[in-house]
């Protein structure tokens, strides 16, 4: 097990390297020069400024320098804000975009989970063919289009709820309950697929035979059994997360990093655009590293093949 | 009685013989897994229909821009924000061209009719929307062919000839795959302009990597198999072998990943172009149009409805055809 970690966590530690080498090539390659006005300084305070900047350097040493920084969490300063340090927004704004991905992920995963189980268990009748029509929809229509039905339906004609904002529980329900909705979806199907597939084993048939009650053998064995594969697509899920909270943090003008992502993309702020790409792709690949140990865990017969593929 | 067994004696039997002909003749008509596959996919209701739509999207993204007298890209500022209206049609709420009970063509004096409306710079909605649907598609086809060239090759070569090229291609994968799709479009659209270049592009990095996976896996579990072995004892070469045989005994599987792979990059464009990162002004797109209407949502819904509505359409449609196809070439899946 251990070899098995230090494996993943070498796989990680070259993928982040990548991310970040790439992040500094492209930010090499950018059109244009960094300094405004460029054009109407003179070459001697041209040259002055960049060598303020370690821009004469060779890129070699300038990229020495770059990851030197970077695990120092050094990682510029954005343009649009008045040279605020991008960490320190980034530490400032990620509470926010946590809060709104972590509960759509609880109530879609608990919620899916209970729909599969559902839909699993009256495969075949109209229960389950009007919960995979759900899904269906759920996991098709645009976390965008679907946020927009729901802020003009519940926020603008009923005015149930807050149309934008953040803060009160109120303002909470319609941000999470679009997230959650594509979640749901995808682990309800996955769940149902599970559980259909469970539910044939013998040791189902068995539990059954010595008479155990229908409650029993359903959540003692079946569920249990079934959920396992279900960690495995939190990898993705997390990406789904990410990028549904970047268009509905817009949507609803939550503070977070999404919709501070949007406006550094428009106003060309490229230190915080480079800041939060690497939050993402670390976020991506630790949560990556946590499924495919946790997997190992739970589930012995992974270790021994030393991965899955 | 014993008289009547003895008048029947071994004489008067005599054997028919096997005929070989006879036997081994199939009855039935040959059914290739095609066809069958084929006869599954027909009777799945659900599945037909959304390929129905699907055809009905297709034809008039095509020609829903050249069937009315305006240009996609026309302005005229006397036209703004007109809310759709269609004569024929117009018991119905929706094509009335009345907003909030007030009917803003008689008000503002426009004899045209704007089937779909139009947007704050008084474009036809119509042409823009059936425009975007047409970058949707194009998106589908690279998004398809990519599956098919890229990642079945990759796929196919890993898993084929194994070993340190299996390890060494599939290392790459890792590190490949290891990095969201999202940055890499976004490093992509930093260095190149923002359009359809660099998202196909980002397609083209990051869509086939699903794809071949689930190659490799076939080509791992068909190649040690008998039918291999007697081909290569037949003396076909490595090539023969992967294309003649190995892929086409994958192909439902190739087809059916294609399916899904497909509503994954049209919602991919449209969410780049909805954040502004994608198809930008004047060019339409339905994520750019969804974003556009957005902006004026409370007062004008109606440019939001019909980008809205033909996107979710699209990626419903192509998702039930996938699951409909994976029904149809692996009915073991069905459950």
């Amino acid at each position: 097990m251990g070899r098995y970690i230090l494996k993943r966590i070498w796989y990680m530690i070259i993928t982040f390297y990548v991310v970040i080498t790439l992040t500094f090539l492209s930010m090499k390659l950018l059109p244009g020069t960094p300094f405004q006005n460029a054009n109407r300084l003179t070459p001697l305070q041209l040259n002055t400024l960049k060598h303020y900047y370690g821009l004469d350097q060779p890129i070699a040493v300038q990229y020495v320098k770059y990851l030197w920084n970077f695990i120092h969490g050094d990682l510029g300063t954005s343009f649009q804000f008045g040279n605020t340090p991008v960490i320190q927004m980034l530490v400032a704004q990620f509470p926010v975009s946590m809060d709104l991905g972590t509960e759509a992920m609880i109530i879609g995963t608990v919620l899916g989970i209970l729909l599969g189980i559902f839909a699993g268990l009256y495969r075949g009748s109209f229960r389950d063919w009007g919960t995979m029509i759900f899904a269906t929809l759920g996991i098709s229509i645009p976390s965008f289009v679907f946020a927009g039905a729901l802020q003009y339906c519940l926020g603008v004609l009923v005015q149930l709820f807050p149309v934008a904002g953040w803060g009160t529980p109120s303002t909470h329900v319609l941000p999470v309950t679009s997230l959650a909705v594509g979640i749901l979806a995808e682990v309800a199907i996955f769940m149902r697929t599970e559980m259909v597939e469970v539910i044939n084993q013998d040791y189902i048939v068995t539990a059954q035979a010595k008479g155990l009650s229908r409650g029993a053998v359903v959540f003692k064995h079946a569920v249990r059994n079934a959920m396992i594969p279900v960690v495995t697509i939190l990898g993705p899920m997390t990406a789904a997360i990410i990028t549904g909270s970047i268009v509905i943090e817009g949507i609803f003008g939550i503070p977070g990093i999404g919709k501070q992502f949007v406006s550094s993309i428009t106003t060309n702020d490229y230190p915080m655009i480079m800041g939060t790409t690497e939050l993402y792709s670390g976020l991506f690949i630790i949560t990556i590293l946590i499924v495919d140990i946790l997997y190992g865990v739970i589930d012995p017969r992974i270790r021994v093949s030393g991965g899955r593929s | 009685m014993a008289n009547d067994n003895d008048t029947i004696t071994q004489g008067l039997f005599e054997p028919v013989g096997a005929d070989t002909q006879v036997s081994e003749h199939i009855s039935g008509k040959v059914v290739s897994a095609w066809r069958d596959a084929f006869r599954r996919f027909v009777t799945n209701k659900g599945a037909v229909i959304s390929m129905i739509i699907l055809a009905l999207i297709i034809i008039l993204a095509l020609l829903g821009p050249h069937i009315n007298k305006y240009g996609t890209n026309d302005q005229n500022l006397l036209w703004s924000d007109l809310p759709p209206k269609i004569s024929a049609l117009s018991w119905m709420p929706m094509f009335s061209g009345k907003e909030n009970g007030v009917d803003v063509y008689k008000d503002r004096g426009v004899k045209q009719e704007f089937w779909f409306g139009t947007d704050q710079l008084g474009r036809d909605l119509w042409n823009r929307t059936w425009a975007g649907t047409q970058i949707s598609l194009l998106i589908a086809l690279i998004a398809a062919l990519v599956d098919f060239l890229i990642g079945v090759a990759y796929g196919g070569i890993s898993g084929y000839f194994g070993g340190t090229v299996d390890n060494i291609l599939q290392r790459i994968i890792e590190v490949i795959s290891g990095i969201p799709n999202l940055v890499w479009i976004i490093l992509l659209i930093l260095i190149m302009q923002p359009g359809l270049l660099a998202i196909t592009i980002a397609i083209l990095a990051t869509n086939w990597i699903a794809m071949a996976r689930i190659v490799r896996g076939e080509m791992l579990k068909l190649k040690n198999q008998e039918f291999v072995l007697a081909s290569r004892t037949l003396g076909a070469g490595d090539g023969r072998i992967i294309f003649r045989h190995l892929i086409p005994n994958s192909l439902g599987m190739i087809i059916v990943n294609t399916m899904f792979s497909i509503p994954a990059a049209i919602f991919f464009e449209a969410f780049l172009s909805f954040i502004g990162l994608g198809i930008r002004d004047p060019q339409a797109s339905l994520g750019s149009l969804i974003n556009t209407g957005f902006t004026i949502l409370q007062i004008h819904p109606s440019q939001t409805i019909f980008p809205g509505i033909v996107i979710s359409l699209l990626l419903i449609c192509f998702n039930i055809v996938g699951n409909g196809l994976r029904d149809a070439f692996d009915p073991k899946l069905r459950r």
